[in-house]
């Protein structure tokens, strides 16, 4: 079992018509055995935007702190909000700077315009490479995989946001029970232009 | 046989097939089903221990990747044994199936789990089964957990170094009474009255040992069993899908229940809320 | 060592509390040759003049306004060497932001970024300050932006400005000729008369340079195109 997944967890971010939602599990595992039942992979940078690190654990908290560090100063400075496209970029430059020697996390940034309602779905491996969400949806973290597998049959676009939580859910829980090292429920974002709702959800607790 | 002379048909159906090669395959076929079941061909080198089979494209040692997450628990009480496990199987963190089958019913009065390489444990308590028939024919009485027990442990300890990977309990009732047996590819095999093995048992061990009593009624040896078996689900990873709870009596096994994991958690979460 | 006793700073504070180091360097500025820039309603205007000291010169090989990314553009007046130091510099400020984050740097942050390494230099050891004033025009997101930077690290937002032997001249011409709506060919013209001012001899396509900023990014306008806007003036 290697480094990256011995906590576990697994995200998702999928884009609907002016929406978007943004998903984890909250498992914090130890290798096989489940040390936590509460623990977000999603972080708020503000309420349109959010950046999920899924991997080992004390590297993402300490990669969040940093990005933290580094979107603070740029909005000090340049006395703007971060765009998506900035946050990605950022992050990917974050995790580059540790080519060698690199942070055991994955990153998914998910973003929403609240003027235009176009939504930014971009995931990132633990060197920074990027990957744009062109399809309507990313994934992250230890069942990849099986997410994908899900995703793409799920997926339509253009969903509203209680269509999008529907298929999101579906997609996500579906493939947390082909995982060992993900599950034990979820949280969900909805992000609206004039609304974000969090919600949890009920899962297998296997 | 006798039949097949006098219709003096040929010693091997072969179909119309009258190549060699073909027949000689399948009477290797035929004796590997029956006599040899406890022989099986080994790599065509000297085996040993220490030698590793490698790809032969990047010269790596290849690691068979076998299902070893699980958790199987039985316990002896007033009333006889219980015998509860989970029915996930897991390829690294993959979850193969969640409705596996642990508990392997040998014959009436025997029960096998497993816990280690599917394949192994299914292929050698098969291989029991075929020997614990042959005893009670040969001996016109059933075999005892005792012996059943031994022939698998010493099965084990021929093949021991070369790699089967296998934690398995035998449980059943004999002359003697209610009998559990641990036995493992190591080829030890010991008698107690509580084993758990595969890597949620120290979850199911902590809540068995806390609340056993000898003189348990049935329901609560089963519900004990079920509780520590879905305890284990719980807090391991690579344990889940159905706990399936059996029961062994003077008059043979009993199936008890076997229920999903996730209605078992939400109606244990529901007796929490006061 | 002998170098250890002069790397304190040269920018040192006279009993009156001024810099005058910084004081020398604007008067380098304020001698120097004429610049101007106008913030039109949908562009930015750069005008300097570039006059030869022989006939003999090369006149179109060398230039005085420079691009720093495709949408920013500077000019200067004072001291030519000083000034290619700070084109080199701003352009690395600009390449280094991109790569960071994917987008063009914005004009007040690259001005931003100049400005601090202008000021760096009026405090650190062993060195100057710059004896250029910078005049940074730049159009982001469908605005356009003016800024000037001086030898002391100060810079300032701009509607029009004028740098130069003639900038007090310069400066009143253009408060006179300025409006809010005034558009960038309208502009172009309005520089070209504030060069005028003062210039000595003949302005043609040779002895002055022009560079504008609109929508479609930052461009040295050809000796051609000088030409014809001097013509129609």
């Amino acid at each position: 079992m290697s480094i990256e997944s011995y906590n576990g967890g697994a995200v998702m971010a999928m884009a609907g018509k002016e929406c978007l939602a943004v998903v984890c599990d909250k498992r914090l595992g130890a290798r096989l055995t489940t040390i936590g039942m509460n623990h977000s992979k999603i972080y708020e940078i503000n309420p349109y935007l959010y950046v999920c690190l899924p991997g080992l654990a004390t590297d993402a908290l300490t990669v969040y702190q940093r990005l933290r560090f580094r979107v603070n100063m740029y909005e000090l400075k340049e006395s703007r909000k971060i765009s998506p496209q900035v946050l990605c970029s950022m992050l990917s430059n974050l995790l580059y700077e540790h080519r060698f020697g690199n942070y055991f996390i994955g990153g998914v940034v998910a973003g929403l315009d609240p003027a235009t309602g176009k939504t930014y779905l971009y995931a990132m491996d633990c060197l920074g490479a990027i990957t744009i969400g062109t399809e309507g949806f990313v994934t992250g973290g230890h069942c990849e995989e099986q997410l994908y597998g899900t995703c793409e049959a799920l997926y339509r676009p253009d969903l509203g946001p209680e269509e999008l939580l529907e298929v999101a859910s579906q997609a996500f829980l579906s493939a947390c029970d082909r995982d060992a090292g993900s599950g034990w429920g979820a949280f969900v974002y909805i992000v609206t232009k004039n609304k974000v709702e969090l919600k949890s959800l009920k899962a297998r607790m296997d | 046989m006798a039949l097949q002379e006098l219709l003096q048909l040929e010693k091997h159906a072969s179909f119309g097939l009258k190549s060699v090669d073909d027949v000689e395959l399948s009477e290797e076929i035929e004796e590997l089903n029956s006599e040899k079941l406890t022989q099986l061909p080994i790599t065509p080198f000297t085996m040993n221990k220490n030698v590793q089979l490698r790809d032969s494209n990047t010269g790596r040692h290849i690691h068979i990747n076998m299902e070893k997450g699980t958790t199987t628990l039985a316990f002896k009480y007033q009333g006889g044994v219980v015998i509860a496990v989970d029915s996930r199987a897991t390829g690294g963190d993959f979850i193969f199936s969640g409705s596996v089958k642990k508990i392997i019913e040998i014959n009436k009065y025997l029960l096998g789990t497993m816990a280690g390489g599917a394949a192994d444990c299914s292929y050698w308590h098969r291989s029991l089964t075929v020997r614990c028939r042959m005893y009670e024919l040969r001996n016109k009485e059933r075999i005892s957990v005792a012996a059943a027990s031994k022939l698998l442990a010493n099965i084990l300890y021929n093949y021991k170094g070369m790699g089967l990977s296998m934690g398995t309990m035998i449980i059943g009732w004999d002359k003697r009474g209610p009998g559990l047996y641990y036995v493992d590819d190591s080829g030890s095999r010991y008698s107690g009255d509580l084993f758990s093995a595969g890597s949620g048992s120290p979850f199911a061990f902590g809540v068995v040992d806390t609340h056993w009593k000898y003189d348990m009624t049935d329901e609560e040896a089963y519900e004990l069993g079920r509780r520590a078996v879905y305890q284990a689900t719980y807090r391991d990873a690579a344990s889940g899908g159905i706990v399936r709870v059996y029961g062994m009596k003077p008059t043979g096994w009993v199936k008890i229940s076997e229920q999903d994991c996730k209605v078992l958690h939400y109606k244990y979460a529901d007796e929490k809320m006061v | 060592m002998t170098s250890e006793r002069y790397s304190f700073s040269l920018t040192t504070f006279s009993p009156s509390g001024k810099l005058v180091q910084i004081e020398y360097a604007l008067a380098a500025v304020a001698s120097g040759a004429n610049s101007t820039a106008i913030k039109a309603s949908n562009g930015v205007v750069l005008a300097t003049e570039k006059k030869q000291k022989s006939i003999l010169n090369e006149e179109h090989s060398i230039f005085k306004i420079e691009a720093i990314t495709e949408h920013i553009g500077m000019v200067y007046s004072g001291m030519g060497p000083d000034y290619r130091l700070l084109v080199r510099k701003a352009r690395k400020i600009a390449q280094k932001y991109q790569s960071m984050y994917d987008e063009p740097i914005p004009t007040s942050q690259l001005v931003q970024r100049v400005a601090y390494i202008m000021q760096e230099y009026t405090q650190s050891g062993g060195v100057r300050p710059f004896g250029v004033s910078l005049l940074i025009a730049g159009w982001d997101k469908n605005k356009p932006s003016l800024f000037q930077c001086d030898p002391s690290g100060a810079y300032f937002a701009w509607k029009a400005t004028a740098l130069g032997k003639n900038h007090v001249n310069g400066k009143s011409f253009l408060e006179k000729r300025y409006s809010e709506d005034l558009e960038l060919e309208d502009a172009i013209h309005t520089a070209i008369l504030t060069l005028k001012e003062g210039f000595e001899g003949q302005m043609t396509a040779d002895n002055i340079e022009i560079g504008v900023c609109d929508k479609k990014g930052f461009r040295r306008l050809t000796p051609s195109e000088v030409r014809d806007y001097l013509a129609s003036i």
